[in-house]
């Protein structure tokens, strides 16, 4: 079988909303939902012609078990098209996505949804594990001594909720969390506060300038939340207004008082989907669907935990050079923004590798996840089809090579990396 | 006659399968009664371990007794010897040394549902049709076979009378968490469920509530129950009205605690004094009358065309309002919907309101997509238009529409006023276009008006009356003349009600005439409701096409232009607060200064229904295809004609036709051509 060469038709996206905001009463399953009927109804594709659907999702909620097929059902998409869930931390949407492409390259599928999912307002609190010991005791017990033994055992454990999202967000193989391993970077890259507060307000500006000009308007669409079902039409994290001097007001979230990484200069925790619909050129070009873009290839890498901040800088390495390209090369590049500090490390490193590092006026041009947030499982996904917009529409103007780079930096010291293009592959 | 229960025996057990092949449902009627009996004759010979009765249709145990044979009884002794026949049919059933067990697949309701509580044992079979009600209350009468006296033994006298005073459907679930049934089980294990209730045998009931037995809670508890009831009916005379409701009640608290035969003879002789009441044939009239619209030659065409389709129909709903969000969250009962409307604040508010009425199906909502730029038509089967009611925004809507969607896509029109022959001028193909009227708020109101403009094929007439039903409503076809048929005969009636508060009668005087006639509201708030800038649109547009009689007085125009709109700004007939509404007195230099002597109430009704009644006449004259039962069940779910009086025509039919002609002249009608075709009804 020729090799195939795997495209994406379209692309969707739920507006951004911060934990908490206009998004929380809205589970992962209904965004999700919400979206690919958007999508599929927009693109007006056949839902019959789906082989398989694919979902990221970092928190996984306890009463949507395997969420890609519970969003599946839920969006009226036939029982016979089968769905699983993929993880892998930050970057599950990214996973969904290229697995996805591994499916239709293998012959398996030729038609596949794919997208991450990430509801955080929707991240349970947990029972301390006594504490969770001892009520299941107390279910057993059969006789009135077990009961009081267990209640007795109830009372004296802990209470306290545990917070998941703060658990997830914390290395459990080196006890520090993602804002501790971003402090780190800070200090070993020697990379100041000023530096870091220069490149969120630069997001915040690029993410407001693209906005207003209605670039995201074909990415994102209009979003009825319930309970108000209100329309919400963009990013809710964006601050246009944002200044220096308002991002240096801001204490240091994890390493007070003399860290660097603050609330202003670090991701937003937010909810959100992504979806795309992937397919190869063949398909596409028989059907006559639009082609949005190429997925190339794409490389994972593993490195210190302690600093997965710069597991893209790896990542990138590795696809970069097993296609002898570099960053020179690439026409638009995205770093996902888990933190201000963690980009301008990662760069520092791609500086000093054999592929250099990409110019800021390639890099996250249309703002990034400092501006707009970071729902975990979703990111993957946005960037991807951020970057496809991106190469599409610089493609009226003056591409050089047509490539573009989607990377993100994952928790637990991994980095992947997707290749993208407006061409076809050479082979 | 076919055999309509089939008995079967093997190792001591015997069992009954109803199997009726000349319906659709196992029904008591005469010849079930009689076969029923012959077996209970035999079986009352022999010796048997255990007795089972089961029913061979997958969806229905047994629907209950006949509603012709109660429709037909004239007087109480025909219906306490009805009674009394199904009692005695069930308490040798109960008298059986046999263990008897029901194994209810199905719908078990009415006398279905009373042979089942005979029965030692209620096994229920996991099925989507699976369920228990005991629905008398609906049609005006209470359970007759001893199903008052077993239901408050098997499930409680709480749930029991619940279950009789509401005729409230259970389904499975529900049935097995009031105790009604012993055992659930699946249609392969039935066998198995039978062998355990064999083997379990009987089991004994505790009297619940026990508190119920103390002789000065129980008359607390049932006049507070009385109170309640009566509070739904506020302005109605219960007695007069619905006598089934406290006669319901009475019959409860009287059998409480005596002995069984003293109860069934209780049961047995206030059934009778119900089913013979006015309001019994009435309310049986209608449940008919809704049967006939649902199953009418339409809508079964229009469904085996539908069918061929195979796929549930995509619907577009175009606006967003009141009535689009309305008709948006009626149409998830077809399948997917996308509501259009350009403005995303209407769309917000229109989500919000479909959202209301999905508290208990949330699931439902996620059919319906809200769209702002019109996308997703290319495949859409159903468009149906809830826009502004102005023609020329009608017919540019109809023009983008035809550019995007397949030739074949329905195109329905939800206006109340505009011409649908009109509307179909500027299309390509005018035969798809059809008018389907709902009434607001569409998801409560039953009726739906389905009209065919000049242009308008049979097949699309027929599609659309499928559709309605398919939506669960009640279908009728109507004339394209202005004001379809619902709103055209109420007009005439809103204006007589605005021509006596001319006259010098009050507001709550005509209103209340009105609602204890048993109008869900009166004439007047009823236009406040309406708006009475639309009631003068609505009044000048049939005007122009009927004449005066359909005309509002010229004052009411300087009314709505001193901005008093009826209840959207708060002051109109009424000043309407939060949840209070009094007289406006602003009103009053309309009205004449002359003092006016209070009208009788019954006069009133007349002043304003006759003209009703006369508009009637005329429709009917012009659209012969109408039957007269389907007028009657068009005002009853149209307009909340009160159901008791069985319909307008049903009603004042029952006067003599000369004394109705002398009525209809004495309030300066003409009295129609036709009068005497709504004798035949």
């Amino acid at each position: 079988m020729a090799k195939r060469d795997i495209v994406v038709v379209a692309g969707l996206r739920s507006p951004l909303a911060k934990m908490g905001g206009e998004l929380s009463k809205v589970s992962a399953v209904d965004l999700a939902s919400l979206v690919i009927a958007e999508l599929l109804a927009q693109q007006s594709f056949p839902v019959e012609q789906l082989d398989h659907v694919i979902m990221g999702n970092v928190i996984q909620p306890a009463d949507a078990p395997n969420i890609a097929r519970v969003i599946a059902l839920t969006s009226h998409i036939p029982q016979h098209i089968p769905a699983y869930t993929v993880h892998r931390n930050c970057a599950s949407g990214m996973q969904a996505v290229t697995d996805a492409a591994q499916m239709i390259q293998a012959g398996k599928a030729d038609v596949v949804l794919a997208g991450g999912v990430e509801s955080m307002s929707h991240a349970p609190f947990l029972l301390h594990d006594k504490l969770r010991l001892a009520l299941s005791d107390l279910q057993k017990a059969r006789h009135i001594q077990g009961k009081i033994k267990a209640l007795l055992k109830i009372v004296q454990a802990p209470w306290q909720p545990r917070i998941a999202l703060m658990e997830g967000l914390t290395d459990p193989t080196v006890s520090m969390n993602m804002g501790q391993t971003a402090e780190l970077l800070s200090r070993e890259y020697d990379i100041s506060r000023q530096q870091q507060d220069e490149f969120s307000l630069q997001s915040h500006q690029r993410a407001a300038a693209a906005w207003q000009s209605g670039w995201y308007e074909q990415e994102v669409m209009t979003l009825y939340a319930a309970p108000q079902f209100k329309g919400i039409t963009g990013d809710q994290g964006i601050r246009a207004e944002q200044s220096m001097q308002a991002l240096a007001k801001l204490s240091p979230a994890f390493d007070r008082p003399l860290g660097t990484v603050t609330a202003g200069n670090s991701s937003q925790l937010t909810d959100g989907a992504t979806i795309l619909l992937l397919s190869h050129k063949g398909k596409a070009e028989a059907e006559g669907w639009d082609i949005l873009g190429y997925v190339h290839d794409w490389a994972w890498s593993g490195c210190d935990p302690k600093r997965m901040g710069l597991g893209p800088a790896y990542a990138s390495e590795k696809l970069l050079l097993h296609h002898s390209l570099s960053m020179q090369d690439m026409d638009r590049v995205e770093i996902n923004e888990a933190f201000a500090a963690q980009v301008l490390a990662t760069l520092k490193v791609l500086e000093q590798s054999q592929v250099g590092a990409p110019d800021m006026s390639r890099l996250n041009i249309k703002g990034g996840a400092i501006a707009m947030g970071h729902p975990v499982g979703m990111t993957g996904a946005r960037l991807i089809l951020s970057t496809l917009r991106q190469l599409q529409e610089e493609q009226q103007n003056d591409l050089q090579s047509g490539l573009g780079l989607a990377s993100l930096c994952i928790g637990g010291g991994q980095g992947g990396a997707v290749l993208l293009g407006v061409e076809p592959c050479q082979h | 006659m076919p055999t309509l229960i089939q008995k079967t025996a093997s190792h001591g057990e015997v069992r009954f399968t109803f199997s009726r092949s000349d319906k659709s449902v196992n029904i008591m009627d005469e010849a079930f009664l009689t076969q029923f009996e012959k077996h209970l004759d035999a079986l009352e010979q022999e010796t048997v371990d255990s007795v089972v009765f089961l029913s061979s249709l997958p969806n229905c145990f047994i629907a209950g007794a006949d509603l012709s044979m109660i429709a037909d009884v004239q007087n109480e002794q025909d219906a306490v010897a009805m009674a009394k026949r199904g009692q005695l049919l069930c308490r040798r059933i109960e008298a059986l040394s046999a263990t008897t067990i029901a194994v209810v697949q199905g719908s078990c309701m009415g006398g279905g549902l009373e042979l089942a509580l005979a029965c030692h044992a209620i096994i229920a079979v996991e099925h989507g049709k699976t369920q228990f009600a005991l629905p008398e209350i609906k049609i005006g009468i209470h359970p007759g076979f001893g199903g008052c006296v077993r239901l408050p033994k098997r499930v409680g006298w709480l749930k029991a009378i619940d279950m009789i005073m509401t005729g409230r459907i259970l389904p499975l679930k529900a049935a097995k968490r009031a105790g009604l049934v012993d055992l659930t089980c699946y249609p392969e294990k039935i066998d198995a469920a039978i062998a355990l209730m064999r083997q379990k045998g009987v089991t004994k009931r505790k009297q619940k509530p026990w508190w119920l037995r103390i002789y000065p809670v129980r008359r607390l508890f049932f006049h507070l129950a009385m109170k309640k009831a009566q509070q739904k009916f506020s302005h109605l005379d219960l007695e007069q009205t619905y006598p089934a409701i406290p006669a319901t009640l009475r019959l409860l608290e009287k059998i409480y605690g005596v002995s069984d035969d003293i109860a069934y003879n209780h049961e047995a002789k206030s059934l009778a004094s119900l089913a013979t009441t006015k309001t019994c044939k009435s309310l049986i009239r209608v449940f008919f009358l809704g049967e006939s619209l649902k199953n009418q030659d339409a809508v079964k065409k229009g469904r085996k065309l539908l069918a061929k389709e195979d796929k549930s129909p995509k619907v577009a709903v175009f606006g967003a309002g009141i009535m689009g969000s309305g008709i948006a969250w009626v149409c998830t009962k077809l399948g997917q919907v996308d509501l259009h409307d350009l403005n995303s604040q209407v769309l917000g508010r229109g989500l919000k309101a479909a959202a209301k009425f999905a508290k208990r199906e949330p699931r439902r909502l996620q059919w319906i997509r809200p769209v702002q730029n019109k996308s997703g038509l290319h495949n859409t089967d159903v468009v149906i238009e809830a826009i502004l009611e102005d023609i020329d925004i009608k017919k540019a809507l109809w023009r983008d529409v035809e550019a995007a969607v397949p030739e074949d896509t329905l195109l329905l029109s939800n206006t109340s006023s505009l011409s649908i022959t009109a509307q179909q001028q500027d299309l390509n193909h005018p035969k798809r276009m059809a008018g389907l009227h709902f009434f607001n708020p569409a998801p409560k109101m039953p009726l739906v008006e389905v009209i065919a403009g000049a242009k308008t094929s049979k097949a699309t007439l027929h599609k659309a009356a499928a559709l309605a039903a398919n939506m669960g409503k009640y279908p009728i076809i109507a004339a394209d003349t202005p004001g379809f048929l619902v709103n055209r005969c109420l007009m005439p009636y809103m204006s007589a009600a605005i021509t006596l508060f001319e006259q010098g009668q009050t507001v709550e005087h005509i209103d209340s005439a009105l609602k204890s006639f048993g109008m869900p509201m009166g004439a007047l708030h009823l236009a406040d409701q309406v708006g009475l800038d639309i009631c003068c649109h609505v009044g000048a547009h049939l005007g122009e096409a009927f004449g005066e009689r359909m005309q509002l007085p010229s004052w009411l125009q300087d009314v709505v232009k001193g901005g008093h709109l009826g209840v959207k700004s708060g002051q109109g007939f009424y000043i309407h607060q939060a949840k209070k509404r009094s007289p406006h007195q602003v009103m009053h230099k309309y009205a004449s200064t002359k003092h006016a002597i209070a009208m009788q109430d019954q006069s009133i009704v007349d002043a304003c229904l006759l003209p009703m009644l006369v508009e009637a006449c005329l429709y009917l004259q012009e659209n012969e295809d109408t039957s007269l039962e389907q007028f009657d069940a068009a005002m009853i779910y149209g307009m909340g004609f009160p159901p008791f009086r069985g319909g307008l025509l049903f009603y004042y039919t029952q006067r003599p036709q000369e004394e109705l002609a002398q009525a209809i002249a004495a309030h300066d009608l003409n009295v129609p051509e036709n009068l005497s075709r709504l004798y035949t009804i």
